[in-house]
């Protein structure tokens, strides 16, 4: 029988969880504010969880949700209720929360069964106000809209205080949900999700319980993004409803699409260009720029992200790794190359 | 034996050297660096512009005049778009990245709470943070012993504002308009002292941020009989209020909180702004004060628009003040444990700008008192003194 994987070549992949767990190590060495740079690769890899989530849902099974932020709310509320005020162990509320999270993303499900594309967009947005409105409404256990400090994270004793021990507890587990999320993709259930993407009517025409799947889809990507939220609260410390407003969910989308729809690895590099050309390039970019011509920094960098959007959108839909994929076909075939495939 | 005494005293020597030398990150011998964090991109951009140039103007007159113990100050901007998660962001790059000395004037409360942790863990003080909420007083919190508020709490506007009310009227009946989030709810406690301390009931009215029909609140304060309205908005929520209020032929004297003394609200609002009451935590912009006059002269001086001047640039103006006066207090060789002990040690202190300031271990709440401006005539006129 052919194996799962074996027509991927997995070799790198050690290679890599490797660099990933030393590149601290480099940064240290290399640069003095290397704890800014971790800072900004933790909520990277924060981002990254929710979003190889936010993939299955939309990339896989063709559901639009302009939700996750709330997702990701609810996520860091109940864990930061959880463990700071009922006292349950952070480890109990990594497990209890995520679920708790997926049970709200089934009842998010249910309106997914009857409406689709921009109409599920538009409930999933309606669903991220409620949520925005339920936690200034439970003041008592939010803090309202003035915010929540949150305790800082331990794992079987051992006390995860600074952004060196959250960046290894943040990358572990993003890298076991990029594997978690790469095993269902290539399970049943992870082919009944593209098929109802395909198409409904082929789907159900081949014995595929449409409303189950869904609500699974939903309730799966809910978990993931709740798994982010508990460790969005315990990582930041502090939460609030102007944390997880409208953009901060379309910023997911975005993350996806460019890293592009529909691939676990684009999810995860989408997630990490977004996230470092925002924080990184470019206010490098616009300190270069601003020598020259004076910039409104705010509104130089919506230009720069919509400039990125509409290009990748004309002329990359398959986003960075549909180019990635591109390229390592070129070369494969090199020099045999049909002309036109590539231009 | 003579070479190694010599070698330990010379040790000696150089140790206490390099320790009297030991400055603090973000300090050079001709440069001090101040990070600031405002909203360039978000739901109040329009100030998130002239704060800084407001700062920058007082600092740029500072640095004429030599500087700080001979450093010039210089103030790096950063933005968070009044997200909190973007505020933590900047607050570690100007930390870590750039190294700055001090933060200075970040804008809104809970970009301003979501750094605490930076600050705690960093020990970089916060001075003036522009946010009227007296949470950033509050010394039981996480990092209070790094932070200097400058601002009057809202707690203490909606006292301040109801005393006078009843001290004007005996049979005021006071209605209250609050924003349901955290500028209301820290409006609330100093309404409920007020009610205990004169025995009243206030009659309390929720809207929502961003809400622009206020038809319901305004018929339940009509319905109650209030003779006084207190509004705990910013500007549109002043206006509408008065304007409906003018519609459905309800006439009580009309009150705001500090952000309503933004001079908008009396622009927006023409006739019906007539007698608006607004408290105030620094002498106005247009008065005779030493604060003020030097405002007007390098407003003049530097060609600032007249549109930009007023409140905000003011307020951006105002701040630095205790900025600068925390870093000559900070001594020649400032560290940021020095600049903190060195605020602490303002006592009735005149800044010229501000009602005497007062820090000390134990009290990080800046301007304690306020004064009444009413709108007459369009013009925003002082109608008493410092009140506490």
């Amino acid at each position: 029988m052919k194996g799962r994987y074996e027509d991927e070549n997995l070799n790198w992949i050690p290679l890599l969880i490797l660099a990933v767990f030393l590149l601290p190590f480099v940064l240290k060495g290399v640069t003095f504010s290397y704890k800014y740079y971790l800072y900004i690769l933790n909520m990277a890899g924060i981002y990254i969880i929710l979003t190889v989530g936010l993939d299955l849902l939309s990339g896989f099974t063709g559901l639009m949700s302009l939700g996750h932020a709330a997702f990701l709310a609810i996520g860091a509320y109940t864990s930061a209720i959880l463990v700071d005020q009922v006292g349950l162990p952070f480890e109990l509320s990594l497990i209890i929360t995520p679920v708790i999270v997926g049970l709200f993303g089934l009842v998010i499900g249910f309106p997914a069964l009857r409406i689709k594309g921009i109409y599920l967009g538009l409930t999933t947005m309606g669903f991220g106000f409620i949520v925005k409105r339920l936690i200034i409404a439970f003041r008592e256990w939010t803090g309202g809209s003035a915010g929540l400090h949150v305790s800082s994270a331990s794992i079987f004793g051992y006390p995860i205080k600074n952004d060196w021990d959250n960046y290894f507890m943040i990358y572990t587990f993003a890298i076991l949900a990029i594997i978690m999320t790469r095993r269902i993709i290539k399970s049943k259930l992870g082919r009944a999700f593209m098929a109802i993407r395909d198409s409904e009517q082929a789907a159900q025409a081949s014995g595929i319980n449409l409303a189950k799947y869904k609500l699974i889809s939903f309730f799966i990507s809910g978990m993931f993004a709740g798994f982010a939220g508990v460790l969005f609260a315990h990582t930041s410390h502090f939460i609030s409803t102007d944390h997880f407003d409208i953009t901060l969910s379309i910023f997911f989308i975005v993350m996806v699409l460019i890293g592009g729809i529909g691939s676990i690895y684009g999810a995860v590099l989408g997630t990490l260009f977004v996230v470092l050309m925002e924080n990184m390039f470019i206010p490098l970019f616009e300190d270069a720029l601003s020598q020259y011509v004076n910039l409104n920094a705010g509104d130089f960098q919506a230009f720069i992200f919509g400039l990125i959007m509409l290009i990748f959108i004309i002329f990359q839909p398959l986003g960075l790794y549909g180019m990635w994929l591109k390229m390592r076909i070129y070369w494969k075939i090199f020099p045999f190359n049909p002309r036109k495939r590539f231009t | 034996m003579k070479q190694i005494v010599s070698i330990i005293i010379m040790s000696a020597f150089i140790w206490t050297g390099c320790e009297n030398k030991a400055t603090s990150p973000g300090v050079t011998d001709t440069e001090i660096l101040v990070g600031n964090i405002q909203d360039l991109s978000g739901p109040i951009k329009e100030l998130g512009l002239l704060l800084p140039a407001g700062t920058n103007m007082y600092l740029d007159y500072i640095n004429a005049q030599g500087g700080v113990h001979g450093r010039q100050i210089k103030m790096i901007v950063e933005d968070h778009g009044y997200n909190p998660q973007k505020a933590v962001v900047a607050a570690k790059k100007l930390v870590e990245k750039d190294q700055v000395f001090c933060l200075f004037n970040v804008v809104g409360t809970s970009p301003a709470e979501a750094i605490r942790p930076i600050l705690e863990e960093s020990g970089v003080p916060l001075i003036a943070p522009a946010t009227n909420s007296s949470s950033m007083s509050d010394m039981s919190k996480q990092a209070a012993r790094y932070i200097f508020h400058t601002d009057a709490g809202y707690d203490l506007q909606a006292r301040v504002l109801i005393d006078y009310i009843m001290e004007n009227n005996k049979d005021a009946v006071i209605g209250f308009a609050y924003q349901d989030d955290d500028y209301g709810a820290n409006a609330l406690q100093g309404c409920a002292v007020a009610e205990a301390n004169h025995g009243i009931t206030v009659q309390k009215e929720s809207f929502q941020r961003g809400a622009t029909d206020f038809m319901g609140q305004t018929m339940n304060f009509m319905k109650g009989g209030c003779t006084d309205v207190i509004i705990g908005g910013i500007v549109r929520e002043p206006v509408t209020i008065m304007k409906t209020a003018q519609k459905i032929g309800f006439e009580p004297k009309f009150y705001g909180l500090m952000p309503t003394v933004d001079p908008r609200v009396g622009l927006l609002a023409g006739e019906v702004g007539e007698g608006f009451i607004a408290p105030y935590h620094a002498y106005h912009p247009d008065s005779d004060e030493a604060g003020p006059k030097l405002y007007q002269e390098l407003c003049d001086k530097n060609n600032v628009p007249a549109k930009m001047r007023g409140i905000y640039h003011y307020y951006g103006f105002a701040g630095a003040h205790v900025l600068v006066e925390g870093l000559r207090r900070a001594g020649k060789n400032p560290t940021r444990e020095r600049l903190i002990k060195g605020l602490e040690t303002l006592k009735n202190w005149e800044s010229g700008v501000f009602p005497p300031i007062t820090y000390n271990r134990n009290d990080h709440a800046g301007a304690e008192s306020l004064y009444l401006l009413q709108l007459q005539e369009g013009k925003q006129v002082g109608i008493t003194d410092w009140r506490n």
